[in-house]
């Protein structure tokens, strides 16, 4: 009588082979975590790795021959939030941040009903109208409102012609241009939010308000508006978060005369090199305006309230 | 009040608003407009009327070693980012989508948090941590940090496509005796297509845009285009900038045109 040799294996070994069985059966069960697993790996090694790198280097040490000496302290947080300096520029900021907010809010929101309730056939076309900003780089867009507010920009040079101001207009290097371009850039995310919330409400809500007698004005403000509440969150909070980490559009629009945090931050970090004192900066700016966007949620939250 | 008064009022509120819309798009588009106008215009600046039609600035454009080096640059960083994001983002969605079960909700906040932390403090972070491993300023940090922005834009052009994927239709070719090898091929992927392909072009898009991470991540000679341009911007404004920037829309305006003949620009959702 003859016995097959894998037969003859799995006597000799039993044990080996039930441990390969083992691995084998878990590796085809589990053949899916290859799918992710790169991508764990990479965001573990990219994204928490650093943030947590962070979050320490704003305890270091500062140092002046290195970019931080040995030890741990908390004084970079205590000089960030003491010196009314600093203080100064993070109440800007948010300022700054709520401001551009509420302007984009009361512009997207005609834009975004607008063309939720068009029937026009360039609707497509407005569509890419409101897109094709998103997709210009910012220094290309910032660059054509240099050549708009310029002190011999193309608006200043018109109004001297017509000889309406012989001096010109301070358009730019100050709080009005740095806002013209974080509205002009921030604006489509605030539209394609309310965007998409104004489409999920049915059209026969307003026609059945109206027809029972509502004026046009009454339905938007008790029916269309509130039912859009989402859409108008999602969107202040982006264009906040936005705005108040924005760099490029203060300091091309603003040269620097415009004190915020990312400048500031960015110029501690590269002309300075004071790498804890920045981080602790960076950490503030952060918590500021996490703070700003829970309370806005709460306040916002109660008004959309029973609407779900 | 007469039916003809209230008649008149909603015109005249209608009229208002259609104006106000319009005045908006035009706010939209003028910059873009005004950058492209002044790239073909001979004058050293944009003045009015325009002084007539020149491709100087152009010339001036790619006879720029500078400006060309840095084309490239953002070019190849784009498409590399783009490849090594859609590889990981389309992994990752499917597993999230269909595999996750109760970890679901928790590793799409961890895959676009990205989007949703500040760009620059992503980058600061970055920064640090190259420096610490001793990675710092070079072109593989560069890459790294374009994938970690344009990576939740693929995760997630992905995972709407799968959401609205009908499973059945992989039941059906694994019950006709294909295995999931072949399901995947022949079923899956053709699905989700429109999704990597929309998602993938958002990331080349997105790469070759992004600013603040490249300020703080890039290393010597590795200025890409928006950041030679910016340099540019900040200390002249002769219109060579104008030129760069009408070539930098083109490619956004090719790349946007591929996505509506491929999968069509509604499959971008937010």
């Amino acid at each position: 009588m003859t016995v097959e040799p894998h037969r003859l294996a799995l006597q000799r070994a039993p044990a080996a082979r039930e441990t390969r069985h083992r691995v084998a059966t878990w590796l085809r069960a589990n053949m899916v975590l290859l799918l992710i697993v790169p991508t764990l790996v990479f965001l573990g090694c990219f994204l928490v790795a650093p943030y947590l790198n962070m979050l320490v280097m704003s305890f270091r040490n500062p140092s002046t021959t290195s970019v931080f000496a040995p030890g741990y302290t908390v004084a970079n947080y205590g000089k960030a939030l003491t010196d009314p300096y600093y203080l100064g520029v993070l109440a800007q900021t948010i300022e700054f941040g709520i401001v551009t907010t509420a302007i984009c809010a009361t512009i997207g929101y005609p834009v975004a009903y607008h063309l939720a309730r068009t029937r026009s056939r360039f609707k497509g076309l407005l569509y890419v109208g409101i897109l094709s900003p998103l997709l210009v780089g910012v220094v290309v867009r910032c660059y054509g409102w240099i050549i708009l507010l310029a002190n011999n920009g193309l608006i200043n040079n018109g109004v001297k012609k017509l000889g309406l101001f012989p001096h010109g207009l301070m358009l730019m290097y100050n709080a009005f241009g740095v806002g013209v371009g974080l509205v002009h850039v921030f604006l489509p995310f605030m539209i394609l939010p309310i965007l998409s919330s104004i489409q999920s409400i049915d059209p026969a809500l307003e026609e059945a308000a109206q027809s029972l007698g509502a004026s046009r004005t009454r339905v938007m403000l008790r029916v269309v508006i509130p039912l859009s509440l989402p859409g108008i969150q999602a969107g202040s909070i982006l264009v906040f978060v936005l705005t108040i980490s924005a760099y490029v559009i203060p300091i091309l629009l603003g040269a620097l005369k415009i004190k915020i945090m990312p400048t500031l931050v960015i110029q501690l970090l590269i002309d300075a090199f004071l790498w804890p004192f920045g981080a602790a900066l960076a950490f503030i700016l952060a918590a500021s305006g996490a703070a700003v966007v829970y309370i806005f949620i709460r306040v916002t939250g109660r008004l959309m309230k029973g609407l779900t | 009040m007469t039916m003809r008064a209230v008649k008149l009022r909603t015109a005249a509120g209608r009229a208002l608003f259609l104006g106000f819309v319009a005045a908006a798009y035009c706010f939209l588009l003028l910059p873009l407009v005004i950058v492209v106008l002044a790239s073909f215009n001979a004058g050293e600046l944009l003045t009015f009327p325009p002084q007539g039609f020149s491709l100087r600035w152009y010339t001036h454009f790619f006879n720029s070693k500078p400006f060309m080096d840095s084309l490239f640059l953002s070019l190849r960083l784009a498409a590399t980012a783009m490849i090594i994001s859609t590889l990981l983002g389309t992994g990752a969605a499917l597993y999230v989508v269909r595999f996750a079960g109760k970890w679901r909700d928790r590793l799409r906040l961890l895959i676009v948090a990205p989007l949703l932390l500040p760009e620059i403090l992503s980058a600061i972070a970055l920064l640090f941590f190259f420096y610490s491993i001793g990675l710092g300023k070079t072109v593989g940090a560069l890459v790294v940090g374009h994938v970690l922005i344009t990576l939740p834009f693929v995760f997630l052009a992905v995972s709407s496509v799968l959401y609205n994927f009908d499973t059945s239709l992989e039941e059906a070719a694994r019950s006709l005796g294909a295995n999931r090898f072949t399901t995947f091929r022949r079923v899956t992927l053709p699905i989700i297509k429109p999704g990597v392909i929309s998602g993938g072009l958002l990331a080349f898009i997105v790469s070759f845009d992004l600013f603040a991470v490249s300020l703080l991540l890039k290393g010597i000679g590795m200025e890409t285009l928006p950041i030679q341009l910016f340099d540019y911007v900040a200390w002249d404004f002769d219109p060579t900038a104008a030129a760069v920037s009408t070539v930098s829309i083109v490619i956004t305006l090719i790349i946007v045109m591929l996505m509506e003949k491929t999968v069509g620009l509604r499959s971008l959702r937010f």
